[in-house]
């Protein structure tokens, strides 16, 4: 085999290709990573230019031993996925140092597939999947660099040949893409990035939520199949808390029972529950919707009040009526759900559930108990008291504030009467208090509030600001009753969200550096942050959402029925007429080499005569052919004479070209050749 | 590729029915055969790499990368193919040689309209040579032939093939030019000239051209008459090429005789009419040369030792 050396046309492709593979993990990773590139480069462009000699395999490995020890230095270790992908950005690197043969170039090549593969594990986004798409443009050009080994190949013809390749394969890509079969995972590799988000916690003390609201960080995103819930209706519930100490709120599971009797994740045995609120799923008015939510650590997820969700999705339903997925949500995570609010009065209220319900610190709030046990002797039933409640918040100047002033020796006195001024948080968790001080069993949910709406994608977005915190209460005969007190005070948050509650006040200031992120920013670039927003959805939703799931939902709409005949089939046929159209596209020469009429009537009667009789030599003049003709069968002499004479007539009359008349007269007289010809 | 032995007979006569050799071949879907490189198969292993990978980080965007190299992969078919296919090749000139030695063919690349890059032609056991083809424009190249032994050498199977553009596939044809080098017989000294006429038949030694022939004019040089002829005085005074011309000797001419070598082997005939040939050739002096079913005339000069060796080497079929 011969060796070649890198052409010198391709040099400047393989280092642009290096440097732009290489360039999101130097923007993430540590700064060293850059200086080794920047040193690498620089080597290899004096070793280019014969001003330097390839360095010795004693530097090489030397390198190679400091950029393993700084990134052990770096990261604490060589495994994972951060420093896995670090060292190999180096090797990347190393390699690109040592490349003398044509194999070697192969090696960076290949090695660069992986650094971009390894880009799209960090980042996820259209802008990177277009860098990426961008690299292996620069790659090809190299394949195409290193197999063109005449030294005055133009450069940029490689760059065009490669532009040309990588667009005619996104179509097959596209197809591969929607048709190939997703496959359950072989080995489970869930990558952690292990940031910190911001996002709710599982539990609640004061300023907790407030200071969510400063932030405009998506949520999670919902789109509606057919009916989307007005405003007010628009809680989607994360949490419920039950615990109270006076102070914070925490979730809590009733004595007695386990995380298998609370929480159900569909197939194996249904629990009662479950089996309740299923009959009760066709009562009235249903949701159906997916969330996308973004990534919080956490397993709880966000939906509407009496949620059923496609188990297949790995998420299952905990009795407080929430959403809880199997593994924490460390990337966006794509989830169906049908909620049907009319389902509540289903769940009954277990004894041990109503004793939690009821459960309060025995020091906190003597005063708030009080004013409970009066409505409790004055109220003939428990709505009758939310309504007393409810009345009590709207009648005493209770004022909706995101900077409430400290609440020191009890919150929930200090708080009922001595403040009277806090956040929504502060009205679930008093109102709660003075439910369950009543005898009304009742818990505080926490979860958002509201929403957003892209009118591009019709979808609602839900940011953190949309946090919001509201009570439920056991009503007998309607079940778990959504009451939000903060609704009683401010109900404008409810309507407006929170930014209309605040617009005129002197706290709207607050909400200023979120003028931008949201749509509400006017002109341009609240439309152009609507654009970003849809193109971000639908990439999410067609493309990084696009599971087995998805696919098979799909499929089946295009297909009719998926079966594995049906797709491996429209798998094929796909592939084929894309690669026929490109193969006509590519293949096609005009004036290839194409025969006039004349030259086909001739070429028609050689092969019928060579196909029949003895193989003619090519060659023949149309006589010659004609007595090869009339010495084979001597029957069809007479006609082959007939047919060369009138075809030298029309064939080299210099006057004319041959009408049509007459090429049918001439292959008439062919045909009548024909017959003979046995 | 390899193929076992049961098998390769079996392959060969395939080969040659498939195809049949030509003076003039353009290749097309009948005649490429395509298949991937090492490299080609360690790329769709790396894209089968990925593919492993988007499926277990869940990730669609790695799974997209695979399928982009997998659909790259098929793109490349085409353009592999597309290399070779319209490209032409036909006879050109051929050098000959005396058997033992080295001659050469000529072999002329064509191509219509589309560039056809680096095309590597190759000769069984032979170093391969390397070459593009512009659309529109004719190459040529020049492939050395072994000439084993005297006669016609055929022009071997030849390969022709291409990685271009990126090295993961593999475009092949084999084409079977019909064309043919000459191997000259290789001369045998001996004492006696084969030959008759002339002034001296048993050993030819002359002391110069005037001794044997009388000067008679000029005429118009032609390609092919010997650089001894030529007036060169007279092209130096501005006069231009002329040939000087001679009148033949009364004695007649030499004609070296197939039949004055009776009861040798051919090839050895062959072999001492060659020395001769070469001799006489050496000493520019003009000589005739019959064989059975050739008759050269007697002539002196480069042109002229050529056909006759050339005839040597193509006995016993003129053409």
């Amino acid at each position: 085999m011969r060796v070649y050396q890198v052409p010198s046309h391709t040099r400047l492709w393989l280092a642009l290709a290096v440097v732009m593979a290489s360039l999101p993990q130097l923007l993430r990773g540590p700064e060293w990573q850059a200086l080794l590139l920047v040193v690498v480069v620089g080597i290899r462009w004096l070793v280019d230019r014969q001003r330097l000699s390839l360095p010795g395999r004693i530097t090489r490995s030397l390198l190679l031993v400091v950029a393993v020890a700084l990134t052990f230095y770096s990261f604490g270790r060589l495994y994972g996925p951060e420093a896995g992908v670090a060292l190999l950005v180096s090797l990347f690197a190393l390699k690109y140092l040592e490349v003398v043969r044509q194999r070697d170039a192969y090696v960076v090549v290949v090695l660069g597939y992986f650094v971009c593969a390894t880009a799209l594990l960090f980042a996820m986004t259209p802008l990177m999947f277009a860098y990426v798409l961008l690299c292996m443009t620069m790659l090809t050009t190299c394949l195409a660099g290193i197999n063109h080994s005449d030294t005055r190949a133009s450069r940029f013809r490689h760059l065009g040949r490669a532009g040309a390749m990588v667009l005619q394969a996104i179509p097959l890509t596209i197809a591969l893409f929607i048709l190939v079969p997703r496959v359950a995972p072989l080995w489970n590799m869930q990558l952690d990035s292990g940031k910190a988000r911001t996002g709710m916690s599982d539990s609640m003390s004061p300023g907790e939520i407030s200071d969510l609201s400063e932030s405009s960080e998506l949520a999670f995103r919902v789109a509606f199949e057919g009916a989307v819930p007005p405003p007010q209706e628009r809680y989607w519930r994360g949490l419920t808390l039950t615990h109270y100490d006076g102070r914070t709120w925490q979730q809590g599971i009733p004595r007695g029972m386990t995380e298998a009797d609370y929480l159900y994740t569909g197939g194996g045995n249904i629990p009662d529950w479950f089996q309740a609120l299923r009959s009760a799923r066709t009562a009235g008015q249903s949701y159906r919707y997916q969330v996308i939510a973004e990534p919080t650590q956490r397993r709880w997820l966000f939906a509407l009040a009496v949620p059923f969700p496609d188990f297949r999705n790995e998420v299952g339903l905990a009795r407080d009526m929430r959403l809880v997925a199997d593994k924490p949500v460390s990337q966006r995570f794509a989830y169906q759900v049908e909620s049907v609010p009319a389902a509540r009065p289903a769940m009954a209220l277990d004894g041990r559930e109503r004793d939690l319900m009821l459960s309060l610190p025995p020091e906190a709030g003597g005063k708030a108990r009080g004013l409970a046990q009066q409505w409790r002797l004055e109220s003939t039933s428990d709505r009758a008291i939310v309504e007393r409640a409810l009345r009590h918040f709207r009648d005493n100047p209770f004022h909706y504030t995101l900077r409430p002033p400290r609440l020191v020796t009890d919150p929930v006195d200090d708080f009922l009467f001595r403040t009277r001024r806090g956040f929504c948080e502060h009205y679930a968790s008093s109102f709660t208090f003075l439910m369950r001080a009543a005898g009304v069993p009742a818990r505080v949910v926490v979860g958002y509030q509201g929403g957003e709406r892209n009118e591009l994608g019709d979808h609602l977005l839900i940011r953190q600001y949309d946090a919001h915190a509201w009570a439920e209460v056991w009503l007998q005969g309607q079940g778990w009753t959504r009451v939000d007190p903060t609704a009683a005070v401010a109900p404008e948050r409810i309507e407006l969200g929170l930014r209309g509650a605040l617009q005129d006040s002197e706290e709207g200031t607050v909400l200023d550096n979120l003028e931008l992120s949201s749509f509400a920013g006017s002109g341009v670039l609240g439309k152009l942050s609507q654009w970003a927003d849809y193109v971000d959805f639908r990439w999410q939703t067609w493309v990084l959402g696009y599971d087995s799931a998805f696919q098979s939902a799909f499929l089946a709409s295009v297909l009719g029925e998926v079966t594995p005949m049906r797709v491996g089939l429209a798998l094929v046929l796909t592939v084929a007429g894309l690669l026929a159209v490109y193969a006509l596209f590519l293949l096609w020469q005009a004036g290839q080499e194409s025969l006039t009429v004349m030259e086909r009537e001739y070429w028609r009667l050689h092969r019928k005569a060579s196909d029949k009789g003895r193989p003619l030599p090519t060659g023949l003049t149309p006589q010659q052919l004609s007595h090869a003709i009339g010495e084979q069968w001597p029957r069809a002499a007479s006609a082959a004479t007939d047919w060369a004479r009138y075809y030298q007539r029309l064939h080299y009359d210099p006057d004319h070209k041959p009408e049509n008349k007459q090429i049918r007269h001439l292959r008439s007289l062919r045909n009548r050749l024909y017959k003979l010809l046995d | 590729m390899r193929i076992p032995a049961p098998l390769r007979a079996p392959y060969e006569r395939w080969l040659v029915r498939r195809l049949p050799s030509a003076r003039r071949v353009v290749l097309n879907q009948k005649r490429i055969f395509i298949f991937p490189t090492g490299y080609g198969f360690f790329y769709l292993l790396v894209a089968g790499l990925l593919f492993i990978g988007g499926i277990n980080y869940e990730n669609n965007l790695i799974l997209a990368l695979s399928f982009l190299l997998a659909s790259l992969f098929m793109v490349a078919i085409l353009h592999t193919y597309r290399n070779l296919s319209g490209l032409g090749l036909r006879n050109g000139d051929s050098e000959s040689g005396f058997a033992g030695e080295e001659g050469a063919l000529e072999v002329v690349l064509f191509s219509r309209r589309r560039d056809h890059h680096c095309i590597v032609l190759q000769w069984k056991g032979q170093d391969a040579q390397q070459v593009s083809v512009n659309g529109g424009e004719e190459t040529s190249l020049w492939l050395n032939l072994p000439l084993a032994a005297r006669g016609r050498v055929f022009a071997p199977r030849l390969k022709v093939q291409s990685r271009f553009p990126l090295g993961l596939l593999r475009a092949w044809s084999y084409v079977t030019l019909d064309h043919y080098c000459l191997a000259w017989p290789v001369p045998e000294t001996s004492r006696d000239c084969p030959a008759d006429g002339g002034r001296e038949n048993q050993q030819a030694a002359s002391s110069g051209r005037s001794g044997n022939e009388e000067y008679m004019g000029l005429r118009d040089y032609v390609p092919g008459d010997s650089l001894r002829k030529i007036d060169w005085k007279g092209y130096a005074r501005g006069r231009g090429l002329n040939t000087k011309q001679f009148e033949e000797p009364v004695g007649g001419r030499l004609w070296l005789r197939w039949d004055r070598l009776q009861g040798i082997p051919e090839e050895r005939r062959l072999s001492i009419l060659c020395h001769w040939v070469l001799v006489l050739d050496q000493q520019h002096q003009p000589y005739g040369l019959t064989l059975p079913g050739l008759k050269l005339a007697p002539d002196s000069g480069d042109a002229h030792r050529w056909r006759a060796l050339d005839a040597l080497a193509s006995y016993p079929e003129f053409n």
